[in-house]
């Protein structure tokens, strides 16, 4: 055992009782020992800090929370609830009766595209971003994915990447990232150009933008073959 | 309420779930600042100790230096409080008023041994730039280090914990994020 190995079981408090008694003799007389520890123990008491900071913000914030409803009027907080409750209701039954339910055609028409690109083999020792991000988005951790797949260096960008990057943009629902990533796979006329239209056409939905929904699906009809049944049908349930 | 943590065990606590942290500071809350009424501190400075008490009992949840709840949690919060309202006191050099007990806290709580680490103590310079230096690393780099030192975790169970794979995989990567923090405060030392 060498003495970055004592000094690693210090800190995680595996020390036998041998090595207990090599580690105080050698930081009584090795100075170079003594100063790595030294180290790493004022490192352990900076992180502690950082952590007790971080708590204290929850602790402050969780405070706050429990003072905010004393200082509320009661009575006028409850005539702004009522109200705006009639305005929600008034809203929701004129939209549901009169308009098309966007959401509803959203939410019936999405499903996460999976991944067909990259292949992960189990006891592949292959370490990469582009692994790592595809792992997290097979099991749907999409947050994660985007850490990895922004992660991946300029020159081991494949053309799929944009893709999938859009995609879990998409589910996390961040529109603003997701569309250009979409708009350069079809401009592009990479692999993915028609699954991108078909995912355009669903962000203008979800965007409430018909004229743009039936634009993208008619590209769609028009150009590729992909989910031919699927726009016409929708294109119906938009006009 | 009470039912509700009488069931809590560390290993609950040490899952780091947001829900249960805050849901034991508001479960003791009103408790503590009945026990803190008799040293007569003003509000503020009475949620200050507390919230100071239950981060220190945390601390030493996470940090492996409680292994059992030998007692309920606020028994545990009120003798943290108690050493920390001394303390205050001390410093602000206030007269201790004619009821406070001083034998309550001449020592620590048999409950509070020795191992237990009572200071949220003042850091030294190299400590404060540590910190600094620490806050600009990766989250990656960050979330490592706090497992090795803060929470005392060994490789075997970084790599259960996270998506380390392997023994070398997280040595690499914890001397990568050391070096880039001896870096980063060498570079600001030449400032």
């Amino acid at each position: 055992m060498n003495n970055q190995d004592l000094i690693y079981h210090y800190f995680s408090n595996s020390l036998t009782a041998e090595q207990e008694i090599t580690f105080k003799k050698l930081l009584e007389t090795d100075p170079d020992f003594k100063s790595e520890f030294d180290y790493e123990n004022n490192l352990k008491k900076a992180i502690k800090s950082h952590e007790s900071d971080a708590l204290k913000t929850k602790l402050q914030g969780f405070e706050s929370e429990l003072k905010t409803p004393k200082n509320t009027n009661f009575k006028f907080a409850f005539l702004a609830i009522a109200a705006s409750l009639l305005f929600l209701m008034g809203w929701f039954g004129y939209n549901s009766i009169f308009r098309t339910n966007y959401d509803n055609l959203y939410a019936s028409n999405f499903t996460a595209y999976p991944n067909t690109a990259y292949s992960i083999t189990r006891g592949d020792d292959a370490v990469s971003a582009e692994r790592d991000a595809f792992v997290a988005y097979e099991t749907k951790n999409y947050e994660k994915a985007l850490d990895y797949f922004n992660e991946i260096p300029e020159a081991d960008q494949k053309k799929y990447i944009p893709f999938y990057k859009a995609q879990s943009y998409l589910i996390i629902d961040n529109l603003e990232k997701a569309k250009p990533l979409f708009i350069q796979v079809v401009s592009n006329k990479t692999d993915f150009a028609a699954e991108s239209t078909w995912y355009l056409a669903l962000i203008a939905i979800k965007e409430k933008n018909k004229e743009q929904a039936t634009d993208y699906l008619e590209k769609l009809i028009a150009n590729y073959s992909y989910n031919q049944a699927e726009a016409k049908e929708l294109l119906k349930k938009l006009n | 309420m009470e039912s509700v943590q009488e069931n809590i065990t560390i290993e609950d606590l040490k899952q780091g779930s947001d829900r249960l942290f805050k849901e034991i500071y508001e479960d003791n809350r009103e408790k503590f600042l009945n026990f803190a009424r008799k040293y007569n501190l003003s509000q503020d400075d009475t949620i200050d100790v507390y919230q100071d008490a239950y981060i220190i009992f945390y601390n030493n949840v996470m940090e492996g230096k409680i292994e059992g709840f030998t007692s309920s949690i606020s028994t545990y919060l009120f003798s943290i409080g108690k050493y920390l309202i001394f303390d205050k006191m001390r410093k602000n050099n206030k007269t201790i008023n004619p009821d406070f007990d001083l034998s309550l806290i001449r020592e620590r709580d048999a409950l509070v041994d020795a191992s237990f680490d009572l200071d949220l103590d003042d850091l030294t310079t190299e400590q404060v730039l540590l910190k600094k230096h620490f806050s600009t690393l990766g989250k990656k780099c960050q979330e490592l280090l706090t497992l090795f030192y803060y929470r005392g975790y060994t490789i075997k169970d970084i790599i259960e914990t996270s998506e380390y794979t392997s023994e070398n995989v997280v040595k690499s990567a914890k001397s990568r994020c050391m070096k880039t923090l001896k870096e980063r405060i060498n570079s600001n030392s030449n400032e």
